[in-house]
């Protein structure tokens, strides 16, 4: 049984930006795409991208911002008030 | 410019606790949050244990159903073994034992509640105390004067004044970043931790776990799994450092979800998946840069959960408590320097959280080694457990044999246990009990010792009646 991620994350908009990827220093090594419970990161020509979408879906963990070794992602929170809520967390 | 005497950076129960304290003590004080109320960005439920209600009696006396619908309280836990075929291998229920000393632990073990719930509780006791709580606001930047921090800066640019700062802002603390204290954890110093909350109908939950407020799923094939019940529902976490995920970690915790056994109870449990949640929970073997000039970290942020079992709310509250007592005393005396606030260390190792860090080490490793390393330890551990734990029921044996057959595969597992229970177990155990052990701990003597024991076991039996 595959558990369907929609609908078990809310969010509220208007986070404005708030994770950076510097492309010049990541070293392609994908360990942010293994870490992101909801996927929100590829590698495209032996570099990290992450989702347009990323806003909408980022539950705010910091993973990807921890695991990178070479420093190359920046994440700060959303604006306040706004992002991931837990009604059960 | 907004001045206060203090000023605290999160609204968890950590910053609600320091908040607190520092209003009572007559301090100008506001907390801030980020989310549009306290609670609402964090994602590891309370298991609030009787140590909570011993240390904060009057504050936990006015934790109700009414404040708290999710709560529900428990005597019973229960460990699960998953072998490396994914199958519940077997399984225990214990409740508090006859060692028990302290008389409200002997009827429960932990109650639980959803953040939501309780981190606002909590704020409110702070703001009834007259601290001052500004919701949805980010803090991004600590505030600066001829190199001294002084303050703090919200998104909008808007600028708070205070002697001292409190970081309670959890695993990425801007407040560790910007006072110099931390950059990053190591990978080794922090877990990724996820999990789903499952809703269910609180009569299924009674009916089919009873008093059963917890459960851990230890396995074979992915890093031990947490289950805590709570009124209506339950979660369904793991966590492991960062430097130890092979695959993602939603495929672990899927893992959980699709074992036969747990299909079987989320079908009685009437049980439906109701959010999916993850966080960063920093697990490390001593706490350390706790503090600076002006600057105090607690909780999460200063990596003060638990080094057994990571649970970081108690530890939260009590740095929190007295991160602003110390706080008072150095406003006071017109001095928050390094030195002077250096007492908030002197002072949370007296506690029961300092107790726990003196074994930190010796906890987290043997953590780390065991339920989180299932590849490489718990594929040996559980059969081994088991067959202590079960191997005796088999009917196709004369029971002596039987016996003898259950010793004999544990002996095989001799080679990975001995060496392991060296590395990790005495390390431990002497540890705990200290100078008693000294003897036990030298290896040459273990080592003459153990073989022979060893050796003793599985022999060729002796026939009771003549030949």
């Amino acid at each position: 049984m595959e558990i369907q991620r929609d609908g078990l994350t809310k969010h509220v908009p208007g986070t404005g930006d708030f994770i950076k990827i510097d492309q010049s220093k990541c070293n392609g090594c994908g360990l942010c795409a293994k870490i992101c419970i909801v996927n929100l990161w590829g590698i495209k020509d032996n570099v990290a991208f992450i989702r347009d979408d990323y806003k909408e879906n980022c539950l705010e963990c910091g993973n990807c911002y921890q695991v990178c070794e070479p420093g190359a992602i920046d994440f700060s929170y959303p604006a306040g008030g706004t992002g991931v809520v837990y009604e059960q967390g | 410019m907004n001045t206060y005497d203090i000023i605290i950076v999160g609204a968890g129960p950590g910053g609600s606790s320091a908040a607190r304290v520092a209003a009572e003590k007559g301090l100008k004080t506001i907390f801030f949050e980020r989310g549009r109320k306290p609670g609402e960005k964090n994602s590891s439920g309370c298991g609030l244990g009787p140590r909570m209600f011993r240390d904060f009696p009057d504050m936990m006396k006015g934790l109700t159903p009414e404040k708290c619908p999710s709560m529900r309280a428990g005597s019973a836990a229960r460990c699960y073994f998953i072998n490396e075929q994914d199958t519940v291998a077997g399984y225990l229920m214990s409740r508090p034992t006859e060692s028990v000393s302290y008389e409200p632990a002997k009827s429960w073990i932990t109650m639980n509640c959803y953040r939501s719930e309780f981190d606002p509780w909590i704020a409110e006791i702070a703001t009834n105390a007259g601290a001052e709580l500004k919701n949805s606001t980010l803090i991004v930047n600590l505030l600066k004067e001829n190199g001294k921090i002084c303050g703090v800066v919200d998104e909008h640019g808007e600028k708070y004044k205070a002697p001292i700062v409190i970081g309670a802002d959890g695993a990425i603390s801007m407040v560790a970043k910007q006072s110099g204290l931390r950059t990053k954890w190591s990978q080794d110093q922090i877990t990724a931790t996820l999990q789903y909350d499952f809703k269910a109908p609180p009569g299924k939950i009674d009916d089919i776990m009873g008093d059963e407020t917890l459960a851990v799923w230890w396995s074979a094939t992915f890093p031990a799994s947490y289950q805590v019940f709570f009124n209506d529902g339950f979660h369904q976490g793991l966590g492991n450092w960062l430097n130890k995920w092979e695959k993602n970690p939603l495929y672990y915790l899927n893992k959980v979800i699709n074992l036969k056994y747990y299909q079987r109870l989320l079908r009685i449990l009437e049980a439906e998946p109701r959010e999916l949640q993850s966080h960063l929970l920093p697990w490390l073997e001593y706490p350390y840069n706790t503090h600076t000039d002006g600057v105090i970290l607690i909780g999460d942020a200063g990596g003060f959960p638990c080094p057994l079992e990571a649970e970081g709310i108690y530890p939260a509250m009590v740095t929190g408590k007295i991160a602003a007592e110390v706080a008072a005393d150095a406003i006071t005396s017109n001095d928050v320097s390094k030195n002077k606030l250096s007492k908030f260390d002197e002072i949370w190792q007296t506690t029961s959280l300092g107790d726990d860090f003196e074994a930190g080490e010796e906890l987290y490793n043997i953590w780390k080694a065991m339920p989180f390393s299932p590849k490489e330890t718990m594929t040996w551990f559980i059969p081994m457990l088991m067959e202590a734990l079960g191997g005796i029921y088999d009917w196709s044996q004369p029971h002596p044999k039987r016996v003898r057959q259950i010793a004999a595969k544990i002996k095989s597992y001799m080679p990975q246990a001995l060496p392991f229970m060296m590395k990790y177990v005495f390390p431990l155990v002497a540890k705990i009990f200290e100078d008693d052990l000294d003897d036990m701990m030298n290896p040459q003597k273990l080592m003459t010792a153990l073989p022979k024991v060893m050796e003793m076991l599985p022999k060729k039996k002796k026939r009771r009646r003549g030949t």
